[in-house]
């Protein structure tokens, strides 16, 4: 099971899609991709979700990586698009309220 | 269902897709509302996930043995490994208000399933019990049917 990424950058910000199911096989591709945006010049690093239907604690735990990396990058971190399958799962880890969701990728680029 | 499901992969996260979908048939094939199947399938790829990790340490080609059963209302699940027996009393979930990465798997399969239960009374490995109970769920969803 693995995953596709696609990266667009535009201006100060970058949108990472993610296409396939984020499990513990497929996770560590993802790290890969995020770890090195919080690095760059990036002001803004959005993760599209709309394209997975499946995410474990794996993929939820890259998540939150991400968002210590913001933290300590000072770039803002937003997921977008989540599905129900993965709206689901941070419910269940209550973790809904610690990221900055948004319901499309355009939302996250543009408030 | 009178005769379980039985499935064994190796324990690589390659083959963690196979049981998901294994899995979301034979659920499919009972009529369970996709909502609790998925959450089930969730706890299953957990459980599997935990074995590869803390059992056997790493991706290798040691057996992960599920049995699946679903009957008289109830969805029941078995993992079976041969690798190193986890202690007990250190199965916890973390502190959901750390937030931090790692440690939630415990905690998904703790709020989704009913009955958790881990067992090391053998000669090696561990044996996962979780039990759902499908029964309201299912009755609901009929009722809506004949409705």
């Amino acid at each position: 099971m693995s995953i596709d990424l696609k990266l667009d950058k535009a201006g100060d910000a970058v949108t990472v899609s993610v296409i396939g199911d984020i499990d513990m096989s497929s996770s560590t591709k993802m790290r890969d991709a995020l770890a090195p945006l919080f690095q760059n010049n990036n002001k803004l690093v959005v993760v599209d979700l709309s394209g997975v239907s499946y995410i474990d604690s794996s993929g939820i735990a890259t998540l939150v990586e991400g968002l210590q990396w913001s933290h300590s990058s000072k770039n803002k971190f937003r997921l977008a698009a989540l599905t129900p399958g993965v709206k689901d799962v941070f419910e269940i880890a209550r973790l809904l309220t610690v990221f900055e969701v948004f319901e499309t990728k355009e939302q996250a680029l543009v408030e | 269902m009178t005769q379980p499901i039985k499935l064994s992969i190796p324990g690589d996260p390659k083959y963690l897709g196979l049981i998901r979908k294994v899995l979301q048939e034979l659920l499919d094939s009972h009529d369970v509302p996709d909502d609790t199947a998925r959450r089930l399938i969730l706890c299953v790829d957990e459980a599997c996930a935990n074995v590869i990790k803390h059992s056997y340490e790493g991706p290798c080609e040691e057996p992960i043995e599920a049995t699946f059963t679903i009957e008289g209302g109830d969805f029941k699940v078995q993992i079976r490994d041969y690798g190193k027996q986890c202690d007990i009393g250190q199965i916890k979930p973390r502190d959901l208000k750390d937030v931090k990465p790692g440690g939630l798997g415990t905690h998904l399969m703790n709020e989704i399933m009913d009955e958790v239960n881990y067992c090391t009374n053998r000669a090696n490995g561990t044996l996962l019990t979780m039990i759902k109970k499908l029964r309201t769920r299912l009755t609901t969803t009929q009722d809506k049917g004949k409705g």
